[in-house]
């Protein structure tokens, strides 16, 4: 099947202080997962603007996950209350424009879920190689010039 | 026509009370001079048989400079169900001050509320005119045609709307509740520069970023050259945001966007 | 309360989008495009938005300068009046009129490029007058 054998480009913005433990956790118990993620350290989920995701997923990123603290357990209290309700919107709103909602998963791992996050991600990228490449930029501009800094 | 005529006096008649008995120092409203019709700022009852309530305009960024300007002067408006609500969601985010604004309600006619396909087409309070029943969003057939699409038509659909972007900021500018004093849409990190069309990210980020403080005026699609039917998206993040949060923009001033408090001052509903 | 809100044109192209230019106590504030008029309708592109930038932008000149060695000295209208008078002559003297070439600009008004127009025809006598579009 040629959609098997596209390799995808998948961001995990994973926050420091949980996810990013539990994904280091998962990599030194030697967990086999798929290569085709690429993690960015952040403080909390929270810090995790909607911009990032729009332009990632409109600039070739196939897939973007955000891995926070589970609720109730953010190091700053309520980071992840905000990520969670602003990022089920924007999955909403790109849905509307027409990227599949699945290209966006939001989940939590905590510092010693190794295991889950070895599932959330070999599941995610078996789910973004299924729904193919994310084909936005399209036509070429009309006009483009190079701007003064 | 004869309705029209009667709503400006009695209009006129109320903003002249306000003037007289000096309760405000000058009202917001419209003024029409040889056929073309502009926002007014009328100071003295001399002007007002100039005053005019067609067509829309987007009267709540000016209340906002003369409110900042005038720091010590109580301020009358003429409003719209819009304009009250672009009114309140400002106030939210602190750039207006309520309690110097005396509003002047007018109800929208049917015809009016069809034409923006409005679904509050009155204000809290209606001083002038008849309170008529707004659409619901899924009543607008543009709404209803892109629910029905698929992920991969929707996709091109809006592709093709937005390759008719000419960057002209519109949009941002007309709109009263996108008052970043550095818009992120100018940053070329985030939308390339030098690109017509710009990049999807440019509309893409802009609904998003109102997506919890659009209060549906239609301000945008007015101002867009281009007629890219904008409204669409923002109709649906309204009705997202009524399904998964409760919450409606622009209705008091003490409730606050659900994106920016916990879980439990405001859950995730329904989902 | 002294707020304005004056019905002008842009005045870049052909289009001639009216907008509406708000000022309070004479500092321009934001461009309302005029939702009457028949041709805009209420709609402007981005010089329209930004027509009113230039009155008061920090890079506007404020007084004439002269160019002394590699440097832009400030220097008052009649002595650059008089320099630019006297060098055009020693020019139109020494190499002729049609060494001269003349250009205007669509933010002048039409009297302001007859002006200039008949300055290059009938005072130093060359038709090397043009216009940044090409008028």
């Amino acid at each position: 099947m040629e959609k098997q054998a596209f390799s995808p480009r998948i961001i995990a913005f994973c926050c420091n202080w949980c996810s990013y433990a539990g994904a280091d956790l998962a990599g030194v118990s030697r967990m086999q997962m798929p290569p085709d993620f690429h993690i960015i350290r952040v403080m909390c989920s929270a810090r995790v603007a909607p911009e990032w995701i729009i332009k990632a997923l409109s600039s070739g990123t196939d897939g973007v996950m955000v891995l926070g603290c589970h609720i109730g357990d953010c190091h700053y209290i309520s980071g992840n209350h905000r990520a969670a309700k602003r990022l089920a919107l924007l999955n909403e709103m790109l849905a509307f424009v027409g990227i599949h909602p699945d290209r966006l998963l939001v989940d939590w791992v905590s510092a010693s879920e190794g295991s889950k996050f070895q599932t959330l991600v070999t599941g995610f990228v078996q789910r973004v190689r299924e729904l193919g490449p994310m084909e936005i930029s399209g036509q070429e501009p009309m006009i483009k010039y190079q701007v003064a800094d | 026509m004869g309705i029209q005529e009667d709503q400006i006096r009695e209009v006129q008649e109320i903003a002249g009370r306000l003037l007289l008995d000096k309760q405000v120092a000058a009202v917001v409203g419209l003024f029409s001079n040889h056929g073309h019709v502009g926002p007014h700022l009328f100071s003295s009852v001399d002007d007002l048989p100039g005053l005019a309530l067609e067509p829309r305009y987007p009267l709540a960024l000016d209340c906002r400079t003369l409110l900042s300007n005038f720091p010590k002067d109580r301020l009358g408006v003429v409003v719209r169900g819009c304009d009250e609500r672009a009114l309140i969601e400002m106030a939210k985010l602190q750039q207006v001050d309520m309690e110097r604004l005396v509003f002047i309600g007018v109800a929208c006619s049917d015809d009016q509320a069809r034409q923006c396909a409005c679904e509050k087409p009155y204000p809290r309070q209606i001083d002038v005119g008849e309170k008529v029943d707004g659409l619901s969003p899924l009543d607008d057939k543009k709404v209803q045609e892109l629910i029905e699409q698929d992920m991969d038509a929707r996709l091109v659909f809006w592709q093709q709307e937005f390759s008719r972007c000419i960057k002209c900021y519109g949009c941002r500018n007309a709109c009263p509740v996108c008052i970043c004093d550095e818009c992120l849409l100018e940053e070329t990190c985030w939308v390339e520069g030098g690109q017509i069309p710009p990049h999807t990210s440019f509309h893409l980020i802009r609904t998003f970023h109102i997506a919890d403080k659009c209060v549906g005026c239609g301000a945008c699609e007015a101002a867009c050259p281009m007629e890219i039917p904008l409204t669409i998206l923002n109709k649906l993040m309204r009705e997202k945001l009524k399904e998964l949060f409760h919450y409606e923009p622009g209705m008091e001033v003490s409730q606050r966007s659900p994106l920016i408090t916990t879980l439990e001052e405001a859950p995730i509903r329904g989902l | 309360m002294d707020y304005k809100n004056v019905l002008t044109t842009c005045p870049y192209c052909g289009c001639g989008c009216g907008i509406y230019q708000s000022s309070i106590d004479g500092q321009l504030q934001r461009p309302i495009p005029d939702q009457t008029h028949p041709l805009s309708e209420g709609r402007l592109c981005i010089k329209g938005w930004s027509a009113h930038e230039h009155v008061a932008s920090p890079d506007r000149l404020t007084t004439p300068l002269i160019r002394r060695g590699e440097n832009l000295e400030e220097a008052s209208w009649d002595e650059a009046l008089s320099l630019v008078s006297s060098r055009l002559m020693e020019l139109r003297k020494q190499h002729g009129p049609d060494s001269l070439a003349f250009l205007s600009s669509a933010k002048c008004t039409n009297e302001e490029n007859y002006l200039l127009m008949k300055f290059a025809r009938a005072v130093i006598g060359t038709n090397n007058i043009d216009h940044c579009a090409r008028l």
